[in-house]
């Protein structure tokens, strides 16, 4: 018998895809070290690691973007060196990567047909497809709509659908559900259970280990570049995997933390309102924004943040929280309403005079705007207040240099020291010296931050939670934006909703509201 | 204006407008895949010359227009090379070809003609179109005009349905608008950037031998005088689109035509504010008359994965 069905046997045996010692370096970093990976038809395999362990970089190396600098990877029994995303595609292998890479001024059928199909295009019968598609997964849309006028989810689904078309035979999801309502990441799980109930594999990265609860088959966890754990039972091993994700006790960590990566339930870990009565700090009363191309993105706001009060603003992204932030930090001219700090009228300020009125703004991106990644992290932690380092036009570095090695102990900032370049600091170094710069401002009665943990690693996070908090001990009121409803839900005292533009609703941040916030984030009034 | 002069000024808007549109078409094209080609000038001045050498030479205007087409496709593939594979800055590799191309044909043209500069160079000939040619008075000013206007307005129309219709356009447009799509399915962004920079540069060589052997028969230094600058306001006019990008060809080439009607006309208005005029309407083209939202979003931006 046994020799009868040597191939069979082996055909078994051997895993759809298998990666052994590879290796992948962008210069002197090692983003991959010998990281080895086997994935099997018929399972859900999720890739679980913080930010920067090399997720995106393993996904990359699967579907052809990089290649590998060493290591070996056999695909359906065979050698496997993709020499791009076109050679990857065409052994069956698709990819939903963790940017959306659509073209907003085309419809869903132009997108799904590029790069498919050659010669005349036949747009009928993609829609026909499409139609097919959408039924049998549950993923509606809307063929001839164009991108531009879609939600995220939507967009999400096109990006999914996109794959699915081609029929894949392993499907490879990096970070899907990181923009998605509650509701929509259920239908995104759903379908990675079909795909693979199908016999197909699915490779689904990800940093929630709710999520990994729900659909996974097998876990492998990614630290530095390295596969530091294998898991066959991934929701019986889950605390272990936890500890092999960021290296260290789990007890140990901060409990806010520990409920951002799932692993508890969200508890509320706020804190009793510093002053019993209650004293307006910052005022916004019917603000409105219009763009360029004369489209309301901010629609009547109206909101007052208390003294020693921590307000959250949630919702999907795009709803008009970058606009809001823009507003109030002075880099966008609100159309209409006004803002004030205390009896400050703030509308129409420039940010130098929004910052001598005492508001703290830790901008969304941090890049762009938060900092200059040329300089030095002495010259950025004080790049607000440069002139109170200079004498007769020259700045005083021995002085700056000195007060900046006190303010990056007070916040726990770590770099080779004050004259390091700040493009050489890891992201949440680089967050916490943005927040120290905006929370000594002399005069601090109200800090706004804007997804202030996006792209950060467990620890960072805590600390920025910890800052935030303090700051609110001290008196100060903060506005809080951002996109993780569990993030609001732990650190907030109230959450506001923004749909559309405009205030879908606001209550207490109980973690008992989660579903009826999710609701409001898709635009349904409570 | 009297319906003869009115046909005249016409026929001469079109004449004046043709290089303008075949330029035009070809950078709109190069510029819809996300590259700013600014070495169009270049292009169409090194065309100019080679067609005139080539029909000078050979007697032949058509071998003058081959002669043309080949001399562009280096100026092309290097002006490809530098925004694709070097990643250069796209408008000063543009502007350093340009200035390259003006000392080059200026230089082989005084080694070549020298003393004959005068000397008539045989150009492409002109058709009259049945029918449409037949039409009193406006048939023969209007719709008489050379071969490779005609032959331009086709490969147009061609160029609008492959935009329009094909896998090829999808990828164009994509290549402009979100090259990361295009890169994830499968498509390689150079290879559709360097073929549309050759393609300008193929639509620009036509246009330059319409200026040499199509137009005037002849070759002066530096003849396009700004026309590859006027084709690139005219597809920031006509806000990358086919139709509007031809009407902005057509609107210079009037304004162009004004320079010999007004004078005929017996209206004084200074000959060198008219030589201003389409140079102007361009500056208040590109100084955001139009708005600039329409343009492709990663335009002048090469690609990094």
């Amino acid at each position: 018998m046994s020799t009868s069905l040597p191939r069979s046997v082996d055909a078994v045996a051997e895993p759809l895809l298998s990666l052994s010692q590879v290796t992948k370096r962008f210069g002197n970093f090692a983003a991959l070290s010998e990281v080895s990976l086997d994935l099997r038809d018929g399972e859900v395999h999720c890739i679980l690691g913080e930010n920067g362990a090399g997720k995106s970089t393993l996904c990359n190396v699967i579907f052809g973007v990089h290649r590998p600098d060493g290591g070996v990877m056999r695909y359906r029994g065979a050698p496997f060196d993709p020499a791009g995303p076109a050679d990857a595609l065409g052994q069956g292998i698709a990819m939903v990567h963790q940017h959306f890479s659509l073209v907003g001024d085309l419809s869903v059928v132009d997108n799904v047909l590029l790069g498919r199909e050659r010669g005349i295009l036949n747009r009928k019968e993609c829609a026909r497809q499409l139609e097919r598609i959408a039924a049998e997964y549950g993923l509606p849309l809307d063929p001839f709509a164009k991108i531009e006028e879609l939600s995220v989810g939507e967009r999400q689904r096109v990006e999914i659908v996109k794959c699915l078309i081609r029929n894949p035979r392993l499907f490879v999801l990096d970070e899907p559900t990181a923009v998605l309502l509650p509701d929509e990441i259920a239908a995104l799980l759903d379908v990675c259970r079909r795909v693979a109930a199908s016999g197909r594999a699915v490779v689904l990265v990800t940093h929630k280990l709710a999520e990994i609860k729900k659909v996974a088959d097998r876990v492998t966890v990614l630290r530095g570049g390295r596969t530091v754990a294998t898991s066959d039972d991934p929701a019986g091993d889950i605390g272990a995997l936890v500890r092999a994700m960021i290296q260290g006790n789990v007890e140990a960590l901060d409990s806010s933390a520990a409920s951002i990566l799932g692993l508890e339930p969200v508890t509320h870990v706020g804190h009793e309102p510093a002053a019993k009565t209650r004293i307006e700090v910052l005022q916004i009363d019917g603000l409105s924004v219009k763009d360029s191309q004369g489209v309301t993105r901010l629609d009547n706001f109206t909101l007052t943040v208390d003294r020693g009060e921590i307000v959250g603003v949630a919702g999907v992204e795009g709803n008009g929280q970058s606009e809001l932030t823009a507003v109030l930090s002075g880099m966008m001219e609100a159309t209409e309403g006004r803002i004030h700090l205390g009896e400050i009228d703030l509308t129409r300020r420039s940010p130098k005079e929004i910052t001598a009125a005492g508001v703290g703004i830790v901008p969304e991106d941090r890049h762009a705007v938060g900092c200059v990644l040329g300089m030095s992290l002495a010259e950025n932690i004080y790049l607000n207040r440069l002139d109170e380092f200079t004498r007769f036009g020259f700045l005083n570095r021995t002085a700056l240099e000195r007060e900046a090695t006190s303010l990056m102990q007070r916040f726990d900032v770590r770099a080779r020291g004050p004259a390091a370049l700040f493009s050489s600091l890891s992201g949440g170094n680089q967050q916490k010296a943005v927040l120290a710069r905006e929370m000594t401002l002399p005069n601090l009665s109200c800090l706004v931050a804007a997804q202030p943990t996006r792209g950060l690693d467990v620890g960072a996070v805590a600390a920025v939670y910890g800052h935030i908090r303090d700051a609110c001990k001290r008196g100060i009121a903060v506005l809080l934006v951002s996109s993780e409803l569990d993030e609001l839900l732990t650190v907030a005292d109230r959450i506001v909703v923004l749909y559309r533009g405009r205030v879908m609703g606001s209550c207490p941040a109980d973690p008992k509201r989660k579903e009826a916030i999710g609701a409001m984030m898709a635009g349904q009034p409570q | 204006m009297t319906s003869e002069l009115f046909a005249v000024f016409l026929g001469s808007s079109i004449r004046l407008a043709t290089p303008l549109l075949l330029a035009g078409i070809g950078e709109m094209v190069s510029e819809r895949a996300g590259v700013l080609n600014m070495s169009i000038e270049g292009m169409m001045l090194m065309s100019a010359f080679a067609a005139a050498v080539g029909s000078w030479a050979t007697g032949d205007p058509f071998v003058g227009l081959l002669f043309g087409i080949v001399s562009v496709l280096p100026v092309a593939l290097l002006q490809a090379f530098l925004s694709n594979t070097l990643r250069a800055n796209q408008i000063v590799s543009g502007i350093g070809i340009n200035i390259l191309v003006l000392g080059a044909t200026t230089l082989a043209y005084r080694e070549i003609f020298g003393a004959r500069s005068r000397a008539e160079i045989p150009g492409l000939a002109k058709v009259k179109p049945p029918l449409l040619g037949d039409i009193p008075v406006i048939g023969p000013a209007v719709f008489e005009q050379v071969w490779l206007l005609y032959a331009g307005i086709a490969l147009i129309v061609i160029v609008a349905l492959v935009l329009r219709f094909t896998s090829v356009g999808l990828a164009i447009h994509a290549a402009g608008a979100e090259p990361k799509a295009v890169d994830k399915s499968g498509l390689s962004i150079a290879r559709i950037r360097y073929a549309c920079v050759v393609f300008a540069g193929f639509m620009a060589s036509l246009a330059g031998a319409f200026l040499s052997i199509g137009d005037i028969h002849t070759f002066t230094e530096g003849m396009t005088r700004g026309a590859g600058y006027l084709a690139i306001a005219s597809v920031i006019f006509g806000k990358w689109r086919i139709g509007g990008t031809s009407l902005a060809c057509l609107l210079f080439g009037a304004a162009t035509a004004l320079q010999f009607q007004l004078p005929a006309l017996g209206i004084g208005v200074p000959n060198a504010l008219l030589i201003m005029l389409p140079y102007l309407l361009a500056l208040l083209a590109v100084g955001g008359l139009v708005g600039r939202q329409m343009a492709p979003p990663s335009l002048g931006e090469p690609y990094r994965r």
